[in-house]
């Protein structure tokens, strides 16, 4: 089984993130990186899947020269070898150019099955997945909790809300957005790192894969958000601050 | 030996005409002496028959690449100390270790003796009774002959009678055998001197006495007693220093896999190792339920050596001579290697084996895994956000450090994340400023490794130390001082692998037992028990420090297991991080007795001992003592608040 | 090119409440660009589902009934849709930021080379053209964004950002015939199903009331499982309350039992040791009912109550239980 694993590199979570001088994308300067956390997820199963069916996994990300590290780590981790197309121009694209990219890339591939994660930690689209399966004419199904590969066809479980499941049948090759937290993720070791020095990571250029479309959509400006309270502190008698919190619960948190 | 002069009359007249000397045999034949040779022969052959695959075990091991003689004068030392005085022999278990220092003595002084005995057979003695030193030797030997006596039948009372759980459930017996030879030696000697020279019995004894020898040399190698060979060099060939961990050397180390990683270090002291337990009677993991059984780690790699030899490319742990769950119950604590008599070191081979199963991916752990992942995503082994420790940084008004401060204070993920861990940065930067040292924090820390580092992960261990030291040799940092005393260690020796930093570092206790003049005397005689942290004392040498800060606020006290003995919280080696222990809690079991001290306030200096205690002390009393850090209690003083504690 | 189309969205026989919401954002964006509100369902046989989403108003309900709609599948939904805008050109498409949206309306969005402006959380015009906001970085910042280009322009809107408005007006119902073959649709999907709850899986709860040692005695427990009940939360515990034995361990969180990040986390009772915090900090939202003020817990906290928790989570209970039940 041939599987392409779409990986990106985003800022480590939680970081201070400051608004560079276009006022339209964050000042990446000092910016830490890391795997987006969905996609490590996709990662891990991929390499269960391998780990069972055997196969190779390849791991294939869009993004500037620091994304390298990202890629080394997957294939400490166990990819067999990786695509990175290099391209600092990310931030003009909008998710068809990025998805169009990252298409034409593992259609030279022709794997069985493509999975990512099912969003990005920084942009939150949720769509990069979704809309290569349309570009690549394959079918698709989104938050998937579990893969079970049956010859030609496959059987995964995927996630509705409020705590439903079901159960979705489809041929290969197919594509699939993988749910955070399914699994236990592996560590990087240091025999991997040093296997994957071995490893062939093939690198393209935006050039190489086709000229991107004219933006559909564009962000205009990003800024911080209205400063969020801190701890709200609700005062009154049991009664009084049990009603504040109620209305909370119902009109902000939208529990009850 | 002169006449004794207090006996009765007819026993004093006896003991003059038999006991002038010692009675050597007359002249032996050449058919003895070629009897006696052959008997050599055999014996020797016999002694080589073990000894020899000993030795072959220890030639094909390989090499240690960092090992080095240097510091000699050090190891001298050592040497004189735990082998000529048996210091460590005697300081833990000073009634055994005596009677066992004792027949040590005794053995180095039988050394001529024996010697001349054998030459006698071959009618080329070279001592003489008639002689004034071989006169002079011989009543020397006796004497210690008298005291190896008296220590071996202590030992074999104790070892078949008292029988301390320490020396395992099954009678060895081997031991037995062993007593009951060496007891017979010194009889046979003692008795020469009951016996007229030349005499019948007099050859009988001396036959006895050399017959017991030949048997008494292959059984050396044949069991524990191979140490008399062996834990000499084990002692003064050690790796140098506390638990020192070696670093992976070439693309193919990954620590200790299989048997081919047994380094010679690792596989003499599996074959020094001596059984006495005192390891396991000291380990916090063992004496809590837990399987880990730290001889019988060193045991299980003696024992894959002699299944599988040191070319083995089986894997070392291999849930029959080592096994997972044992070794990931370590804390590494240190108390272990700290009490071993023949030099073993147990962590850097408990941590080696980790290694071989961490850098590989063998070993598979639900909060393992997660905190591996943690600290590659947050650089914290908590898992907070970068956020958050400069919130607390701006809360605490603490300077950032830019090069013109005396002291970078490094918070430690502790100290900038733990909420206890931040009460005990700002009491530590109220003592500084106070004593008018000047000092920032940096803006960035990662963790120093150290839970990865005592776990074996050296992907992320050398990724961290790296990004440190790179951050702090930018900054020309030239002290660092810290409240946690696993950040000390790690960054003053784990880092050196790694080119380490150039900055002096201390704990805040010595630099607060450095500046003692500068707090209040309180003269309050409140009661404080200290607990010795692992990484503060076995690993640093560091105990009076503390003690002389806390002296300043109160009344120290010691818990019954203080000092090098001090019994660990059950944090370090990583284990804070991996989930719920088995069996009881070291935490608890310390509490306990921390508590039963009766003193009011327990005085930590180390956040994970103070975390692991803050929920003991309350689980196991009902009015626990009071939990503070040394840096707390120090402020308080400054406060002036010391006589009323407030609770 | 003109109007805004709404999707809206049933599952198990009812409309989800997050497709009426939609409708508001729609007529906030036909404000804005002109046009009148449309909305569209699909489905097998709608039947009385048709009445209902007609009374939320818009000038016209789509209905797009077929055999191979009867489940939803991305397939079957982009098809179907994708026939109906080509045919009515809206010069906007809305939809909910449900997982079902999530699932098909980049593949419909892409169909005509547009892409998907997903969880917005506030529209306004500028210029006579909309302007979206939506969240980055987990919500660290906002983005404004605007549609570049031609074509119909695709919207999704986040739960809870529009407020569901009374219509005043039904909307007219137009069937519009669909052309599906079931040789388009490759995904084959299986009932939805709950999973059975044998074991606390206090990871996938959603809701957690967590309680501390605040609660002083294994008697008090029922005070807080009881607000759990009427939340319909999940209890759990910190280490000591496990470890005393008056709830089991697998209902343990922090560092040494689960990690949470559950919808609402509400602490009662827990101080907030670094090794709780660790176990739920990522939680969306936090509320720490406890006597001590200074109490660590408080800093993580979203909504703090200051006070006896024997007061405080019994009235708690019962605003709970006025509020579900009204």
């Amino acid at each position: 089984m041939k599987i392409v694993v779409a990986i990106k590199q985003v800022p480590v979570r939680d970081t201070n993130v400051r608004i560079d001088a276009s006022g339209k994308w964050i000042d990446e300067a000092d910016l830490e990186f890391e795997i987006n956390e969905p996609d490590a997820y996709a990662l891990e199963e991929a390499l269960q899947l391998k780990d069972e069916h055997g196969g190779e996994v390849i791991a294939l990300c869009a993004g500037p020269e620091h994304a390298g590290s990202m890629i080394r780590e997957a294939l400490a981790k166990g990819a067999d070898r990786a695509i990175h197309i290099e391209c600092d121009d990310l931030g003009s694209l909008d998710t068809l150019g990025v998805a169009q990219r990252l298409a034409a890339a593992v259609k030279a591939e022709n794997p069985d099955l493509i999975l990512t994660g099912l969003q990005s930690d920084d942009l939150g689209l949720g769509q990069t997945g979704v809309v290569m399966a349309e570009l690549l004419g394959i079918p698709h199904s989104t938050i998937i909790m579990h893969v079970a590969v049956d010859g030609a066809a496959i059987k995964v479980k995927r996630e509705l809300e409020d705590g439903w499941f079901q159960q979705i049948e489809m041929p290969l090759p197919a594509l699939l957005t993988i749910q955070s937290g399914i699994h236990r993720l592996r560590y990087a070791t240091l025999m991997g790192i040093k296997k994957a020095k071995t490893k062939e990571v093939k690198k393209l250029t935006p050039a190489e894969l086709g000229a991107a479309p004219a933006a559909a959509i564009t962000v205009e400006r990003i800024y911080a958000p209205e400063k969020k309270k801190q701890t709200q502190i609700l005062k009154g008698s049991p009664q009084e601050t049990a009603a504040q919190l109620v209305e909370k619960l119902k009109y902000e948190v939208r529990v009850i | 030996m002169s006449v004794p002069i207090h006996l009765p009359a007819p026993a004093a007249i006896a003991l003059a005409l038999a006991v002038p000397e010692y009675a050597e045999p007359a002249h032996f034949s050449a058919v003895s002496m070629a009897v006696l040779a052959l008997l050599i022969v055999v014996s020797a052959v016999l002694f080589w028959s073990r000894f020899g695959k000993v030795v072959k075990v220890l030639r094909q091991a390989k090499p240690d690449a960092d090992f080095s003689l240097h510091p000699v004068g050090k190891r001298v030392w050592d040497f004189f100390r735990e082998v000529i005085c048996q210091s460590k022999v005697i300081q833990e278990r000073p009634i055994p270790g005596l009677a066992h220092a004792f027949v040590f003595w005794g053995f180095l002084a039988f050394a001529l003796v024996s010697l001349n005995h054998f030459a006698t057979g071959f009618n080329l003695g070279f001592l003489s009774s008639h002689g004034v030193f071989g006169e002079f030797y011989f009543y020397f030997a006796a004497v210690f002959a008298l005291m190896v006596t008296v220590g071996i039948t202590w030992l074999f009372i104790r070892r078949f009678f008292l029988r301390p759980k320490w020396l395992g459930a099954k009678l060895s017996y081997e031991s037995g055998v062993i007593a009951g030879l060496i007891f017979l030696l010194m009889a046979t000697y003692l008795a020469g001197f009951f016996t007229p020279p030349g005499s019948a019995a007099a050859l009988a004894l001396w036959w006895v006495h050399a017959l017991t020898i030949l048997v008494f040399l292959p059984l050396i190698p044949h069991t524990k007693h191979l140490h008399l060979m062996l834990a000499p060099f084990t002692i003064f060939l050690s790796r140098g220093e506390f638990s020192r961990i070696p670093p992976l050397v070439g693309d193919e180390d990954f620590g200790l896999v299989t048997g081919r990683d047994i380094t010679k270090l690792a596989a003499l002291q599996a074959y020094s190792c001596v059984e006495c337990g005192r390891c396991t009677e000291h380990c916090p993991a063992n004496n809590t339920g837990k399987e880990l059984n730290p001889k019988q780690i060193v045991l299980g790699l003696r024992g894959f050596l002699n299944d599988l030899g040191p070319g083995s490319e089986e894997p070392v742990v291999d849930g029959k001579h080592e096994t997972l769950t044992s070794i990931f119950q370590c804390t590494t604590c240190g108390a272990c290697e700290y009490q071993c008599p023949v030099g073993i070191e147990h962590v850097p081979l408990i941590v080696g084996m980790r290694r071989g199963t961490v850098n590989t991916g063998v070993w598979e752990d639900e909060y393992g895994g997660k905190l591996f992942n943690t600290l590659e995503r947050n650089g914290n082994a908590l898992g907070m956000s970068a956020m958050e420790r400069d919130k607390f940084i701006q809360k605490e008004e603490l300077p950032i450090f830019d090069g013109t401060q005396e002291y970078c204070l490094w918070l430690g993920c502790m100290g900038a994340y733990d909420p206890q861990g931040r009460e005990i940065v700002a009491s530590f930067a109220k003592v500084m400023r106070h004593m008018d040292a000047s000092f920032g924090v940096l803006k960035k820390e990662r963790c120093t490794g150290d839970p990865v580092r005592r776990l074996g992960n050296d992907l992320l261990f050398q990724t961290l130390a790296e990004q440190n030291i790179e951050n702090i040799q930018k900054q020309n940092v030239k002290k660092i001082v810290t409240i946690c005393p696993h950040c000390v260690r790690t960054m003053a020796k784990d880092w050196q692998e790694f080119g380490g930093v150039t900055a002096e570092i201390e704990h805040h206790s010595e630099f607060m037992a450095r500046h003692q003049h500068l707090l209040p005397q309180t003269g309050s005689d409140e009661t404080i028990v200290y607990h010795d942290p692992c990484y503060l004392g076995r690993y640093r040498g560091s105990y009076e420090e503390a003690r002389e800060v806390l002296a300043r606020s109160g009344k120290v006290v010691n818990p019954p297991r203080s000092h090098e003995r001090s019994f660990c919280c059950g944090a370090g080696g990583g284990l804070v991080f991996l989930g719920e222990e088995q069996g009881d809690r070291v935490s608890h079991t310390r509490a306990r007795e921390l508590t039963a001290t009766g003193a009011k306030i327990v005085g930590a200096a180390c956040p994970f001992c103070n975390t692991m205690f803050r929920d003991a002390l309350a689980a196991t009393s009902d009015a626990p003592p009071q939990l503070l850090d040394i840096a707390q209690i120090a402020a308080r003083s400054i406060e002036g608040e010391g006589a009323t504690p407030d609770a | 090119m003109s109007g805004v189309l709404v999707v809206l969205e049933h599952r198990n026989g009812a409309w989800a409440r997050m497709s009426w919401e939609a409708i508001a954002a729609a007529g906030q964006l036909a404000q804005i660009c002109g046009g009148n509100v449309y909305t569209a369902a699909l489905g097998g046989e709608l039947g009385a589902l048709s009445a209902e989403a007609a009374s939320h108003g818009g000038a016209k309900l789509h209905t797009l009934e077929h055999a191979q709609l009867a489940q939803y599948t991305p397939e079957g939904y982009t098809l179907a849709l994708e026939e109906l805008i080509r045919k009515h050109q809206p010069a906007w498409v809305v939809f909910a930021h449900t997982y079902r949206t999530r699932d098909f309306a980049p593949r419909l969005a892409t169909r005509f080379q547009q892409v998907l402006i997903a969880d917005v959380i506030s529209l306004r015009g500028e210029d006579g053209a909309p302007v979206f906001v939506r969240q980055m970085m987990q919500g660290k910042l906002n983005a404004d964004y605007r549609k570049t280009g031609d074509g119909p322009g695709f919207v999704s809107v986040q739960a809870g950002a529009f407020r569901e408005e009374v219509s005043s007006s039904t909307a007219a119902i137009e069937p519009f015939a669909v052309t599906l073959d079931a040789g388009q649709i490759r995904t084959k999907p299986g009932e939805p199903f709950r999973e059975s709850a044998q074991t606390v899986d206090l990871g996938a709860a959603s809701l957690i009331v967590s309680v501390g040692r605040g609660i002083k005695e294994q008697d008090n427990i029922p005070v807080v499982q009881e607000l759990a009940d009427a939340l319909g939360a999940e209890l759990a515990a910190s280490r000591p309350i496990c470890d005393n034995g008056w709830l089991p361990m697998e209902r343990q969180v922090g560092s040494s039992g689960q990690t949470v990040a559950p919808k609402l986390y509400l602490a009662v009772g827990i101080s907030g040791a670094i090794q709780h915090l660790v176990g739920m900090k990522g939680s969306k939202s936090i509320v720490a009912i406890n006597k001590d003020e200074n109490a660590p817990i408080f800093e993580v906290a979203d909504y703090g109550i200051v006070g006896d928790l024997f007061e405080i989570v019994p009235a708690l209970t019962e605003a709970v239980r006025k509020a579900k039940g009204a």
